[in-house]
């Protein structure tokens, strides 16, 4: 018995029910359309720039906000709601000139005011934002006059402009933040921003609708609405996609993309991105505390399979701490399987036996536990018996961020890496410095040396100097005392009807709908 | 008397899973402040949820606020865990009776055929198609429903809410696994009961078969049939995560994995005990039933 029995018996209760619930509304039909669908797996938590760390929140706030810079599709700086800014010689001094008449979504008028009361906001410790971390470098934003706006800085930072333009230094309407406070961009009357679209409604993990701002300064955007929907299941979406309910999907399950990129009307977007994926070192944790070790488990993964057998045509294996799309990322190599190599490095270390070690691994990551599975048999090679324990994700933050070092159990523990600012400062500094509160620090990685580097290349402003120092702080931390096994720099790719032109998607892992056209 | 069970099982439910949501690992102030807050805002926001107080006495407020109707604020969402419910409750229930009303309607008239024609070649085919539906997982059948319906016909929309017609894949995909299994207790019972001596005494009588059929044999098969479908309905009402989930529907089921993978208390702990309540006076509402079409039931 096939699954061909049951469908004619399907298809007539289909139909017997279809009539019994009455006349349902057609499916939407005709040549051109004005309205955009985007299926992504998560409803956005919050749209307050301030209070979001989740990639589906960014992509919504990304059409609804603009900071005074942004990244273009090729992670440039540009310049938005700021024409023109400059440095002064102290290195510390900022000055933004700003555009004129650019107006929030309910009209009031844009100006330095708004760019001081957003990061007075973002910088008041009592309202304890989740972005706080990322301005601590700021000492004061300060109103020069209506169209220019002063910043200070603590000391000199060299990410500084990567992080105005980071999502989360989007202005916000002082007016509307005001009234609403911590429930600022919890609903759509509490959302207010600058950018080409603004919302109309939010129903809760049903839809966001979005609708363009005519006469925006960068110009109209060509489809008049876009409604953002979250669908949780991966196969749920690509079908939903190929049965035209929606027009472009996100995280598409790397088993469909082979499939999809040979379907007829579907089209596969793909970019660069700055997310890696790595395995990293608890290195408190014996004998992993001994950087030859963690250099044999380097030098036993061939991570040229792993790409070619779990994530075909979905990633590249990794040649440094950072994806090349980053600011300040240097080519330092694959680094190639070398089982002899990795031997005698156990040897050196006191394990020529090898050694039990434990792989958390969670399934929130595309694959999660393949890859755990891949490296726990590639290691056994060199006496290395992983046993993989797979967590989910509130268990996984839980040991990264809830519990002292000494109580955190993993040992080698899987992590997708992305600094969102797309700059080596917030993809080294929070993850591998020594730091008392261990910030984003889960293996507890110490080296004196690279704690140097880092902090010098932080205060760096002279391009070509900032790069050299992370250049060594890389060398470091992926070759001489790695932090982790870095396996692969992801691409970001989404898939969309063929109808749909100007979509285009971002390394940062949003996609830029603006310049979207629907036929 | 009903009422008697029905308080006992709620208390239950409510301290176990109050229990189990803080056995399990994973914090929600840590999950709630993200990856890169400071330990600073974890312990604002663990002050603010009234996580540091101990636990007993987080019990004790947790019991009497949900006995005035008061379930607290979601930790992930931010809005009154009753409205959280309020908005999410209509799609969950709607999907549930459809599914019921399916497998019911579905379920008896193949279970009755089956038996009518038993060893028959209609009786084996809805002997297997049942046994297949039993035991495909819902989740795969609910794909292959949009795969064939949405993708290949076009004939329905694949996911979301917003119209009835959306609902017709979730709720067959519910129903026809439901009704599976009435098919198959609609046709044993039908079968043991049409081997009885009052029936071919009946026959014997002059009644019509029909009407022996109709009257006498079937009215003997409801009670296991609603017992059966009243106890569905709890299945029903776990089986819409899934379903939910594949079909992107805004329902309790979905409410309550995100609530679990956040870590988000409140929201367990409300919706647990509003869909425990529901059961607890469904199957309550079922006993009853039993009793009004079986009179010897009645004590």
């Amino acid at each position: 018995m096939s699954v061909r029995g049951l469908l004619p018996c399907a298809l007539a209760l289909t139909l017997a029910v279809a009539a019994g619930c009455g006349g349902g509304s057609q499916r939407e039909g005709g040549a051109t359309r004005d309205t955009l669908i985007f299926a992504a797996p998560a409803d956005a938590t919050t749209l307050d720039p301030h209070n979001t760390t989740d990639t589906e929140s960014d992509q919504v706030i990304g059409m609804v906000f603009e900071g005074l810079l942004g990244f273009d599709d090729q992670m440039k700086i540009v310049g938005r709601l700021a024409e023109t800014w400059s440095v002064a010689p102290d290195g510390v001094t900022w000055t933004f000139n700003l555009r004129k008449g650019v107006a929030f979504h309910d009209g009031t008028p844009f100006t330095a005011e708004a760019v001081r009361a957003t990061f007075a906001r973002v910088l008041d410790p009592a309202q304890k934002h989740k972005r706080l971390p990322l301005f601590v470098m700021l000492d004061r934003v300060e109103v020069v006059d209506d169209y220019t706006v002063r910043f200070v800085t603590k000391y000199q930072f060299g990410a500084f402009e990567p992080t105005i333009a980071h999502i989360s230094s989007a202005i916000l309407n002082p007016a509307v933040a005001n009234r609403f406070g911590l429930g600022f961009g919890r609903s759509a009357e509490a959302t207010s921003g600058t950018g080409p679209y603004r919302v109309v409604s939010w129903k809760k993990d049903q839809e966001i609708v979005l609708e363009r701002v005519e006469g925006h300064w960068r110009g109209t955007p060509p489809t008049r609405r876009l409604i953002y929907r979250p669908i949780p299941e991966g196969a749920s979406r690509v079908l939903a996609l190929e049965a035209g309910d929606v027009d472009v999907i996100s995280r598409v399950p790397p088993p469909e993309l082979k499939r999809l990129e040979a379907a007829e009307g579907i089209q596969l977007l793909k970019t660069v991105s700055i997310g890696a994926q790595q395995f990293r070192f608890n290195v408190t944790k014996k004998p992993l505390n001994d950087a030859r070790v963690r250099q044999a488990i380097s030098h036993a993964i061939d991570r040229r399979a792993i790409v070619d057998q779990l994530v075909t045509g979905f990633a590249t294996p990794s040649t440094g701490a950072l994806t090349p799309i980053m600011r300040g990322y240097a080519n330092l190599g694959e680094i190639p399987r070398d089982l002899d190599k990795a031997r005698a490095l156990l040897r050196e270390a006191g394990y020529p036996n090898g050694f039990p070690l434990k792989i958390a691994t969670t399934p929130r990551y595309p694959m999660g536990v393949e890859l755990a599975e891949a490296v726990a048999s590639q290691l056994k090679p060199i006496g290395i018996t992983a046993s993989i324990q797979v967590f989910d994700w509130a268990t996984m933050v839980q040991f990264w961020a809830g519990l002292p070092p000494e109580k955190n159990p993993q040992e080698m523990f899987i992590m997708g890496a992305g600094a969102s600012t797309a700059d080596a400062d917030w993809g080294l500094r929070p993850i591998f410095r020594t730091a008392p509160t261990n910030e984003n620090n889960y293996g507890y990685y110490s080296n004196a040396e690279f704690d140097r580097v880092i902090e010098a290349a932080m205060r760096e402003t002279d391009e070509a100097r900032r790069l050299a120092l992370y250049k060594r702080a890389q060398e470091i931390v992926y070759l001489e005392d790695p932090g982790a096994v870095w396996l692969f720099d992801n691409f970001y790719i989404v898939a969309a009807r063929a109808g749909v032109e100007g979509v285009s998607p971002s390394p940062l892992g949003v996609v830029t709908f603006e310049r979207a056209v629907v036929h | 008397m009903a009422l008697a069970r029905v308080v006992p099982s709620l208390v239950g439910v409510s301290v176990l899973v109050f229990l189990i949501v803080h056995a399990i690992p994973g914090d929600p102030a840590v999950i709630a402040a993200g990856l890169e807050a400071t330990p600073d805002t974890v312990e604002q926001i663990r002050r603010n949820l009234g996580l540091d107080r101990p636990l007993p006495e987080q019990f004790v407020t947790f019991v009497s606020r949900a006995l005035q109707g008061e379930l607290g604020t979601s930790i992930r969402t931010g809005s009154p865990v009753m409205e959280e419910i309020i908005s999410k409750f209509p799609f969950t229930a709607i999907l549930a009776l459809c599914s019921v009303l399916v497998a019911a309607l579905v379920g008896v008239v193949a279970g009755v055929v089956a038996a009518v024609r038993h060893n028959g070649w209609v009786d084996h085919l809805v002997m297997s198609t049942t046994l297949l539906a039993v035991s495909t997982p819902g989740y795969w059948l609910g794909l292959m429903l949009m795969l064939t319906f949405s993708v290949w016909l076009g004939l329905l929309p694949a996911i979301g809410a917003s119209t009835p017609l959306h609902f017709v894949l979730p709720v067959l995909t519910l129903g026809l696994q439901s009704a599976g299994e009435v098919a198959r207790m609609t046709r044993a019972t039908l079968l043991d009961v049409l081997g009885e001596e009052y029936l071919r005494a009946a026959r014997a009588r002059g009644v019509s078969w029909r009407r022996v059929l109709w009257r006498h044999a079937l009215a003997n098969t409801l009670v296991p049939i609603t017992t059966i479908l009243g106890l569905r309905f709890g299945g029903l009402l776990a089986g819409t995560v899934l379903v939910e989930s594949v079909f992107a529907i805004p329902g309790m089921g979905r409410m309550m994995v995100e609530a679990v993978v956040a870590r988000d208390f409140p929201m367990i702990q409300g919706g647990v005990l509003v869909v425990a309540t529901l059961y607890v006076v469904v199957n309550a509402a079922t006993d009853a039933l039993a009793m009004v079409v079986n009179p010897r039931l009645r004590t």
